[in-house]
């Protein structure tokens, strides 16, 4: 599979696992479509730094729409309507994203609001985990906390009714991360 | 062996409607949906991967232990080596204690359970709060039972949970799931917020890395061990692989069988302690790994059950369990359900305890059939009754019927003659009993019982021994005693039929029960006599082939004389021999006509239509033997037949020997459900292998009293065209 193949291929398993994929064409694009699409989810945002959103001016153009960002402190993500976090990999196979979460505020921003937001470079898609596991055992040190998530938290322990937003997040929005203006959108 | 307590426990969960309704419908569904998530996967390699990967793990667990702690270590981490449940919990009380912990977030771990930790840190005055959903609400429940291992609270309704809900919050709940499950956020969020420990279980620890895997779906295992400042992990022997990448198969056979998931939401990986918020700043986790024993190298070094440690404990087995899914995890008792939790149980509980546990097995196998492990769950249940029974003995009734009649032959036939003559006021003539006596009536209930038959087949075959000029093939004829006493006719027709086909039958007369329900109820002395006295008769006719026409017969001949025989160095070689020669009768005709097969089509008879034929798979025909297909094409070749499929035509029709005198409330139920798809197939009649299915399903339609009849292939293959 080429990556775009992989690429369209994680986008229809995320979303059967129940995630929504937004495409974006590169880091610049992040900013104007969280905006829009964070709106009803409430306006406080726990945000995790990382490169991606340093590249994309995130916490300058959130700011600006009016939400209120928090980025530290002892109650990080408490209270939080929305975390946003970088992860480092996606998988084709399942529609996975894959973290080296081993700083605290990665592993708060992502469990504790209502809606995640996991940002991720379309270029990071990788077909299955044994690929990813090898990418991590390249890097060196295998990570203190790795973690795999696969769309929004659930369960189905009442009457095997499949209910979303037991303990983590009720909803898991993908920004797939393109590479300003190359075809990324998956589709 | 099954106490009162035991059968009261059944009959509880057999009369408990939403707890067999939940369970049934899950099963249903399961299976469809486990297909699914399969497709295109070669499970079979799968599987043997994993089996490979856990069963040399299981070889070295010492090794991998000591690999475990010095890279857990290396990281910071602690790891502490419990030789039972009383060093696991007094280990973690401990540890709170030293950190002034009153209150526990724990994740999903039935090596907690199996320590009995709640019970023992809360008389220390520590609160431990379970934050899987289910759990939780067993929690909130006092001296409910979990119903399922990896869904303990399936079998409550919406209702029951909202009653429970009000009583915890003092106000009134809705009985609505999202409702209901926003409470569970919003209640247990707090505890994550302010418990000063986090307790896991694991579902994989790597040696390599001193990695611990965890699965969940609700995130519940994310949140408790990020938010607390100490994390205490409590992960069996079991759990540990060698290196990071034995954990690919693993995770990928893991909720695909365990609830037809491709992945769970959430998989964390744990190496060494991270950063966690500790007083009031952040700094680093407390680790503290708990590898927990209690009897698991004990079953590591015994050649026989070390097989069941490479269980991932993803209750498949007990999905596709018929017996199972009529009685819940509730019957079960102690930890771990099914056959394969009989079998930990006899290991990190007592052989005692697994006792009346492994006696629920029917034996119909398809539990191995699914094991993504690769477990032979069936036998070792069946390894582990014989302990059972050296350990505690037979119980009177089956020692009186084993020792003293199956084991005794002539004495046997001399009964069962003696019955065939004296049955007659029950019988009233027709060849299926209705009702026994009080005593005896559940033998009767919800099925009719055959009449012993007046002269057995031992009698008849002189008439049915014609030479023939140019023999084709000499075989000996091994009936098993249901056709010989109850079915001869069945007999006859393996005469006639193969005659036809120019087989010489020789019968001899010296052959006695194959020992299967000595075997099968733990009696591994009387099953040594028979088999002995059995080979010692079929070697003595000097045929070429032996031939059954009961599968289970053909089972005992096949496989279990020369495993019961091994190491005797005067019949060891003997029962090989003989066993080589061991060929079901439907599997022979499929030889001997391989020619004709496909060449005629399905001609109709001239009078004109087709008879409707469905197809039931015996267990041990199909798992044991195999040849589900071959009886399928052999019918297809006969003229006159139309072949049409029933559903679940593989599922067990309840019988399972001497089970269905044990548990006819379990047995009535699985046939019930037979009948019905027997119904729904709208054939006229239901082709069989096994004489065993043939007389529970004979008795099940006589009791309903349906016109379908039941015929064994050999009695099909003989009507004259």
């Amino acid at each position: 599979m080429n990556q775009n193949d992989l690429i369209a291929f994680f986008t229809r398993q995320a979303e059967a696992m129940g995630a929504q994929v937004i495409p974006v064409d590169g880091a610049g694009g992040i900013g104007p479509k969280l905006v829009e699409v964070l709106r009803p989810f409430g306006q406080r945002v726990a945000l995790v730094e990382s490169s991606m959103c340093r590249e994309a001016g995130l916490e300058a153009s959130l700011t600006a729409a009016g939400f209120h960002i928090e980025k530290d402190g002892a109650g990080f993500a408490r209270q939080a309507d929305t975390g946003i976090v970088e992860f480092d990999y996606g998988i084709a196979e399942t529609g996975t994203l894959a973290m080296d979460a081993t700083g605290l505020k990665a592993r708060l921003a992502t469990m504790l609001p209502l809606t995640c937001v996991a940002l991720v470079r379309a270029e990071r898609v990788r077909a299955n985990l044994t690929e990813v596991i090898d990418a991590y055992l390249e890097r060196g040190n295998w990570p203190g906390y790795f973690t795999l998530v696969t769309g929004p938290s659930r369960t189905a322990d009442i009457e095997r009714s499949l209910t979303i937003g037991v303990h983590g997040p009720e909803r898991l929005l993908i920004i797939l991360v393109g590479n300003n203006g190359g075809d990324c959108h998956g589709r | 062996m099954a106490g009162k307590e035991f059968k009261q426990r059944i009959h509880r969960a057999l009369n408990n409607a939403s707890l067999r309704g939940a369970l049934g419908r899950f099963a249903d569904s399961y299976i469809v949906s486990r297909e699914q998530v399969y497709a295109g996967r070669d499970f079979e390699s799968l599987r043997q991967r994993i089996a490979a990967i856990k069963a040399d793990a299981a070889g070295r667990y010492e090794e991998l232990a000591e690999r475990f702690t010095r890279a857990v270590e290396a990281r910071g981490g602690k790891v502490f080596r419990a030789h039972d449940a009383a060093a696991a919990r007094e280990y973690i009380y401990q540890v709170a204690k030293e950190h002034g912990v009153t209150d526990i977030v724990k994740s999903k771990s039935f090596a907690s359970e199996e320590i009995h930790l709640n019970e023992f840190l809360q008389e220390r005055g520590i609160n431990p709060h379970e934050t899987d959903l289910a759990e939780w609400i067993l929690q909130l429940m006092p001296g409910e039972r979990p119903s399922h291992m990896v869904m303990p609270a399936i079998h409550l309704p919406k209702e029951e949970v909202a009653r429970v809900f009000s009583r915890y919050l003092g106000q009134p709940v809705e009985p609505d799931i999202k409702n209901l499950v926003r409470i569970a956020r919003r209640e247990l969020r707090k505890k994550f917020l302010t418990a000063g420990m986090g307790i896991s279980g694991a579902n994989i620890a790597v040696a390599e890395t001193g990695t611990i895997v965890i699965c969940t779906n609700e995130g519940n295992a994310r949140l408790a061990t990020t938010v607390p400042p100490v994390h205490v992990a409590i992960v069996g022997y079991e759990k540990l692989v060698p290196e990071l990448k034995d954990i690919v198969p693993i995770l990928e056979a893991l909720p695909r069988s365990g609830t037809a998931q491709p992945i769970t939401s959430y998989v964390t990986m744990i190496t060494g302690p991270v950063p966690a918020w500790r007083d009031d700043s952040e700094g680093i986790k407390e680790l503290h790994v708990v590898l927990l024993d209690n009897g698991r190298t004990r079953m590591a070094a015994d050649p026989v059950f070390k097989e069941a440690l490479q269980c991932i404990r993803c209750a498949s087995c007990t999905n596709v369990c018929p017996v199972f899914q009529l009685v819940s995890g509730q019957v079960y008792g102690y930890i771990y359900n099914g056959g394969i939790g009989s079998i930990l149980t006899a290991f990190f509980n007592s052989l005692e305890d697994a006792a009346e546990p492994q006696s629920l097995c029917i034996g119909c196998r398809r539990c191995a059939e699914v094991c993504p492990a690769k477990i032979n769950i069936p036998d070792l249940v069946l390894k582990l009754r014989e302990r059972v029974v050296t350990k505690q003995g037979l119980s009177s009734g089956y020692r009186i019927a084993l020792h003293g009649v199956v084991a005794r032959p002539k004495l046997m036939h001399t009964l069962l003659r003696a019955a065939a003559r004296l049955q007659g006021p029950v019988t009233h003539g027709r060849p299926l009993i209705r009702h026994l006596p009080i005593f005896f009536s559940s033998l009767t209930e919800g099925r009719s019982l055959p009449a012993i038959a007046r002269a057995p087949l031992r009698d008849r075959v002189k008439d049915l021994e014609r030479p023939l000029s140019r023999p084709r093939l000499r075989a000996a004829f091994y009936s098993g005693c249901v056709i010989d006493f109850v079915y001869p006719e069945i007999g006859e027709a393996v005469y006639k039929v193969l005659g036809r086909e120019g087989v010489q039958v020789v019968f001899p007369q010296e052959q006695a029960c194959c020992g299967a329900p000595a075997a099968y109820a733990g009696d591994r002395e009387t099953a040594v006599k028979l088999a002995k006295q059995n080979i010692a008769a079929l070697e003595g006719t000097g045929a070429g082939v032996i031939v059954t026409a009961c599968p289970t017969c053909a089972v005992a001949l096949k496989k279990d004389f020369p495993e019961l025989l091994t190491g005797d160095p005067a019949w060891e070689a003997r029962a090989r021999i003989v066993a080589a020669k061991v060929k079901d009768f439907t599997e022979l005709v499929h030889e001997l006509t391989r020619d004709r097969q496909g060449s005629s089509g399905q001609p109709l008879k001239e009078s004109g239509r087709a008879l409707k034929v469905t197809y039931h798979d015996s267990c041990h025909f199909k798992r044991h033997l195999g040849l589900d297909r071959v009886a399928r094409e052999v019918l297809n070749g006969q003229p006159g037949l139309e072949l049409v499929e029933m559903q679940e035509s593989d599922r067990c029709c309840g019988f399972g020997g001497s089970y269905s005198i044990k548990y006819p409330e379990i047995s009535r139920p699985i046939l019930e459900r037979k009948l019905k798809n027997i119904a729904a197939s709208g054939a006229e009649l239901v082709a069989v292998d096994c004489p065993g299915c043939v007389l529970q399903l004979r008795g099940g339609l006589d009791q309903m009293g349906s016109a379908v009849q039941v015929k064994h292939t050999a009695e099909i293959l003989a009507i004259e065209d």
